[in-house]
């Protein structure tokens, strides 16, 4: 029989459609055709960008030249600029503002071909550094109420380059569906004192069925409600509600296992496309008993239809423990 | 027709676009020639050797974004600025390769403008 389970953050309902039980292999995802050409994003190709904020790797001091091993890029066409007031007013019961906001992106390689899956533990190291760099330093603009990271891979997640990138994007305003998780926290922080993540986390170290895999610093989850068949999430075992949080060790950790989780995910559903999102606690906000920073995977396969735009209802048809076990026990290639 | 007048190529499938772009540019001094495909546009483009090229996203076969990046692997010095009705279009990092962006409009005013700037810019 289908199970309805409830997410505990936000109350979410999701069907888990057990009798239908499909398997990774069941998942074949066909290997998008290279198309090559020009790319704004490889080496060599910098004066074609808008001049770089951040750079790593270059053994001397000329910005946008080659030889870096990681670069960040304001968008060439932002959707939301970073000069001016936010002149925030109402028109009757309408609120508008100026569309002020940062929109970079991080280059994560300078070669064309690289995949995050398939990168040095080191380099993915470099790309979780230069998120929270960069967000330290747009951290100090007063205007910023929140900054997301996120990733879209392959075409059918919406990205539309090949070169391995990902995005960040600096609001005027918390977004909805995180202000929405941080109230149902503080809820739950309310009602129980204590973090709903660390009490997910207590729970997962104590049954494993959903665990992927984790150090002594984190923790990879198939959660308990996903959205879709493998949707992961990587959460710091200790409480910490902010990313930029993180020191050279902690970075060291992530790296490591985020690179694992990557790997199985490849392993598991051979070239699948998702998105990842990064999910830390607002600037107003830092530092919170009652939110817990993670990054939240989504491979991309299934569509999102009807039935889920019109309840928000999402149905699942691999159980989140079966996810799990198979991407644990999957084979990596060393 | 003038040797030194600059030569921009429109790549639009509408022909009131060809229209609309050919009576406006060459008021303004430029030689223009129009084509309704990217596949059209790419034969063209070695011969004709334009200054500059307009170009539209949405189009029937080849779509703007994979004849953008053909002629800037062929010639990455040739502005190219990309027309589409579509502003979203514009947060697409494959429009990154384009010179300019411009969202289509009856009002020609920042299309020329950009077309002087970048024809300026690549003479300079």
């Amino acid at each position: 029989m289908p199970e309805l389970r409830r997410d505990p953050i936000i109350g979410r309902w999701v069907i888990i459609a057990k009798e239908r039980g499909r398997r990774p292999t069941d998942f074949i995802i066909a290997e998008e055709p290279v198309r090559g050409g020009f790319c704004p994003l490889c080496e060599g190709n910098e004066h074609t960008t808008p001049h770089e904020v951040l750079a790593y790797g270059r053994s001397h001091f000329a910005p946008d030249t080659p030889g870096w091993s990681l670069r960040v890029v304001p968008n060439k066409f932002p959707a939301l600029i970073i000069e001016g007031d936010l002149d925030k007013e109402g028109e009757g019961i309408y609120d508008k503002m100026n569309g002020i906001g940062a929109h970079e992106v991080i280059i994560e390689t300078p070669r064309h071909d690289d995949v995050l899956h398939q990168m040095p533990v080191t380099q993915i190291k470099l790309i979780l550094m230069s998120y929270r760099d960069r967000m330290l330093d747009l951290m100090k603009d007063m205007r910023f109420r929140y900054i997301m990271v996120f990733k879209n891979f392959k075409r059918a997640a919406g990205a539309s380059l090949e070169h391995s990138h990902s995005q960040l994007i600096a609001l005027p305003i918390v977004p909805y569906l995180i202000q929405e998780e941080i109230n149902s926290c503080l809820r739950y922080f309310d009602y129980k004192e204590r973090c709903v993540f660390c009490d997910i986390i207590r729970q997962e170290l104590a049954t494993g069925s959903r665990i992927v895999c984790e150090n002594s610093e984190f923790i990879t989850i198939c959660p308990f409600a996903p959205r879709s068949p493998f949707e992961m999430w990587l959460l710091p075992k200790r409480h910490v509600s902010t990313y930029t949080d993180l020191n050279d060790s902690m970075l060291n950790s992530l790296a490591q296992i985020f690179s694992e989780t990557m790997k199985r995910l490849n392993a598991a559903i051979p070239n699948v496309p998702y998105n990842y999102m990064l999910h830390t606690s607002p600037l107003k906000q830092l530092n919170i008993e009652h939110y817990h920073w993670h990054i939240e995977i989504m491979p991309k396969t299934t569509m999102v239809a009807g039935f889920e735009w019109g309840t928000g209802f999402y149905i699942n048809s691999t159980p989140p423990e079966e996810a799990a076990k198979f991407l644990r026990e999957v084979r990596l290639l060393v | 027709m003038s040797a030194d007048k600059k030569k921009i190529l429109v790549v639009d499938d509408e022909e009131h676009i060809h229209l609309l772009y050919q009576e406006e540019l060459e008021e303004e001094g430029y030689e223009v020639r129009s084509v309704l495909s990217g596949e059209e546009a790419l034969k063209l483009f070695d011969s004709y050797a334009p200054d500059l090229v307009i170009l539209d996203i949405n189009m029937p076969g080849m779509d703007g974004i994979e004849v953008l990046r053909q002629m800037k692997q062929k010639q990455p010095a040739t502005p190219v600025i990309l027309s589409s009705a579509y502003p979203e279009y514009k947060q697409d990092l494959a429009s990154w390769a384009s010179d300019d962006y411009i969202v289509k409009s009856f009002n020609l005013d920042e299309l020329k403008r950009s077309v002087k700037k970048h024809i300026e810019k690549n003479n300079a």
